[in-house]
């Protein structure tokens, strides 16, 4: 219970943290898209819906389109990229760097789609170049940091891109 | 079994699904969005308590100014919207201006066919059944039980149908030929997939009607009445759009159908005029709209990390209703998200990309306000650049600097809030530019929060 509290109230808030850091100078990168990448190699399959309901409220709280719109942004390229979780284990860093910034296309493409689609578009279905390359080389450094720490860490699968123990 | 399970993830799949079905039905799940979002505020809002006091951005002089703007502009739309079709109507007649609440059902040409108003069937008793802007026809006042309107009640916002709906009556209509000759015609909806909302079903000359050169001519009805009502003649329909085949050199063009573009686009449209029968016994006053109350409730806006983006945080101690117009000294700010526990969530009029009404007042005296339909591109800082549609290109054509208030855009968001200073765009002429008055940091505001729910 103590780990789906924080979760709550740490995950959404991240994507402000992000905005703070960003307004400091810093890289600009999506939450989501970390988020997406930390729920589809890492995360806890059996807790994937509740942890994605977290990250759709944060990204509720920085982007115009309803809740709804935000957990099929971020579910839909989730859903797309799990079952390749086993795959590419021995080229770890480069898989996921190219998920990451296949992911940092896909989220921005599709909350065009669903703003289309639901009649509710929002200025984060802007593709932005620099945000696929900080996406590419920051979020894996940054989300095996994150699945060590709380609350990433009471929900990260033990065989989550790990190499095989020969 | 177990491999199968890990790559079917069942639950991401219910979820998934579960967002599908709460946007079919957003009002069924609204308060959990409320509720949540409204949860994770939580946060922010405590850490807001350090943020700073609230500080007004615009000193009295200013604040004067933007109220002048908003009584002018007023007073302009209803100058150009009453004007026109007086000529047409029985004397005595008297015209009251009604706003838009909500356009929709698809008709002719896949246009919105269907209006709200916000007056409802009992505040328009008595009116007659057409609806005018200026001097154009733009449709017929619905009656409550009746047809589209048959679950309606008298305290429902009064539905109008555009003449491009399927249930519209057929006009009765004619053009000017440019050597002085008339055509008479009979006007109906087209279908959902003409090219324009209207086309000519019968002529009265079919043979000079094939022959027809001209395009973008003027059509204006005849008058005709129909059961217990009266179209008056002389009022602007739309223009014609042929489509048919030209002659090559001498040979003649052969017009084999022709289409009305409606005088008035129907989503861009703010305000439109209803006419009260002037033998009506009872003393004639424009009601005011009991379903957009023009309360507004204090608050006080926070500007969320990242602010430069358009997401604000907003404290009110009354509920906020979705899509509530934030009035910051008569500027309008954005409109908010209402969440619980007394807080919302505001994009900036620069940071949305949802459609807007809008209304463009020229500098100077006199200009008429122009209603657009359109969505902001992109933003730099507090500069925006809006994509028009629907927009007479003539009158943009001749248009310098204006000033730029809100349009109708839902019963919350009333037409007249200053938004900026529009000019047109080195990028075309359906692009605006668009400066808004920037400010940062916490501030006090407004919220247009309707009537209490008693």
């Amino acid at each position: 219970m103590r780990r789906w509290l924080l979760w709550f109230l740490v995950v959404p808030q991240g994507f402000l943290l992000l905005g703070i850091l960003q307004d400091l100078g810093l890289p600009s990168l999506d939450m989501a898209v970390l988020a997406c990448l930390y729920l589809a190699f890492f995360a806890e399959r059996s807790a994937l819906p509740f942890l994605l309901l977290g990250v759709a409220i944060g990204r509720t709280l920085v982007d115009e389109a309803s809740l709804p719109i935000h957990i099929l942004v971020i579910g839909i390229p989730v859903a797309l990229f799990l079952p390749l979780r086993g795959m590419f284990v021995a080229q770890r860093w480069l898989w996921q760097a190219v998920a990451a910034a296949l992911l940092a296309i896909a989220v921005p493409k599709l909350a065009g789609l669903c703003g289309r689609v639901f009649d509710q578009p929002s200025v984060s279905s802007t593709l932005n170049a620099w945000h696929v390359l900080w996406s590419a080389l920051l979020l894996p450094p940054l989300v095996s940091l994150l699945r060590h720490l709380p609350p990433f860490s009471a929900f990260t699968e033990p065989d989550g891109l790990t190499r095989p123990t020969p | 079994m177990a491999k199968k399970s890990a790559a079917f993830p069942v639950g991401l799949y219910a979820m998934l699904l579960f967002a599908l079905a709460w946007l079919t039905l957003p009002r069924v799940f609204a308060p959990i969005e409320r509720w949540t979002v409204g949860s994770a505020c939580l946060v922010p809002r405590v850490a807001s308590a350090w943020f700073g006091s609230p500080a007004l951005a615009a000193d009295r002089e200013s604040l004067a100014q933007i109220n002048e703007l908003s009584t002018n502009l007023l007073k302009r739309v209803e100058q150009h919207d009453f004007a026109g079709a007086g000529a047409s109507m029985s004397a005595g007649d008297r015209q009251l201006r009604c706003g838009v609440l909500s356009i929709g059902r698809r008709g002719g040409a896949g246009l919105p066919s269907e209006l709200l108003l916000d007056h409802t069937y009992r505040e328009l008793a008595g009116c007659r059944e057409i609806v005018t802007k200026g001097d154009v026809l733009l449709g017929f006042l619905m009656k409550p039980g009746v047809g589209r309107a048959v679950d309606d009640t008298l305290d429902d916002p009064a539905r109008v149908m555009l003449c491009n709906h399927r249930e519209a009556p057929r006009l009765y209509a004619m053009l000017k030929n440019s050597d002085g000759s008339q055509l008479r015609m009979v006007v109906e909806p087209a279908s959902t997939v003409d090219p324009a909302a209207l086309r000519v079903d019968f002529w009265d000359d079919p043979y000079r009607a094939a022959a027809l050169k001209e395009t973008q001519q003027s059509i204006y009805t005849l008058p005709v009445e129909y059961g217990k009502e009266r179209v008056p003649g002389g009022l602007l329909v739309g223009r014609t759009r042929r489509w048919g085949y030209e002659g090559e050199a001498d040979e003649a063009p052969l017009t084999i159908g022709m289409f009305v573009t409606p005088a008035v686009d129907a989503r861009a449209l703010s305000h439109v005029v209803v006419w009260r029968a002037g033998d009506q016994q009872r003393s004639f006053s424009a009601p005011p709209s009991s379903l957009r109350s023009p309360r507004r409730a204090r608050a006080t806006v926070y500007d969320l990390p990242g602010a430069t983006h358009g997401r604000h945080l907003l404290v009110c101690n009354e509920h906020v209703p979705d899509g509530a117009a934030v009035v910051q000294d008569g500027l309008f700010l954005g409109t908010a998200r209402g969440l619980s526990f007394g807080a919302g969530l505001v994009t900036s009029f620069v940071a949305s990309r949802q459609a807007w009404n809008l209304l463009v007042m020229p500098e100077g005296e006199g200009g008429a306000p122009i209603e657009l339909h359109a969505r902001v591109e992109r933003a730099v800082g507090s500069v925006a650049w809006l994509r028009l549609s629907g927009v007479p290109l003539e009158r943009l054509a001749r248009m310098g600097r204006s000033y730029l208030f809100t349009g109708s855009n839902g019963q919350h968001c009333p037409a007249g809030l200053w938004i900026g200073l529009a000019e047109p765009a080195a990028e075309g002429f359906n692009v605006l530019k668009v400066t808004v008055p920037g400010a940062t940091g916490t501030r006090l505001a407004e919220v247009f929060v309707g009537e209490k729910v008693q």
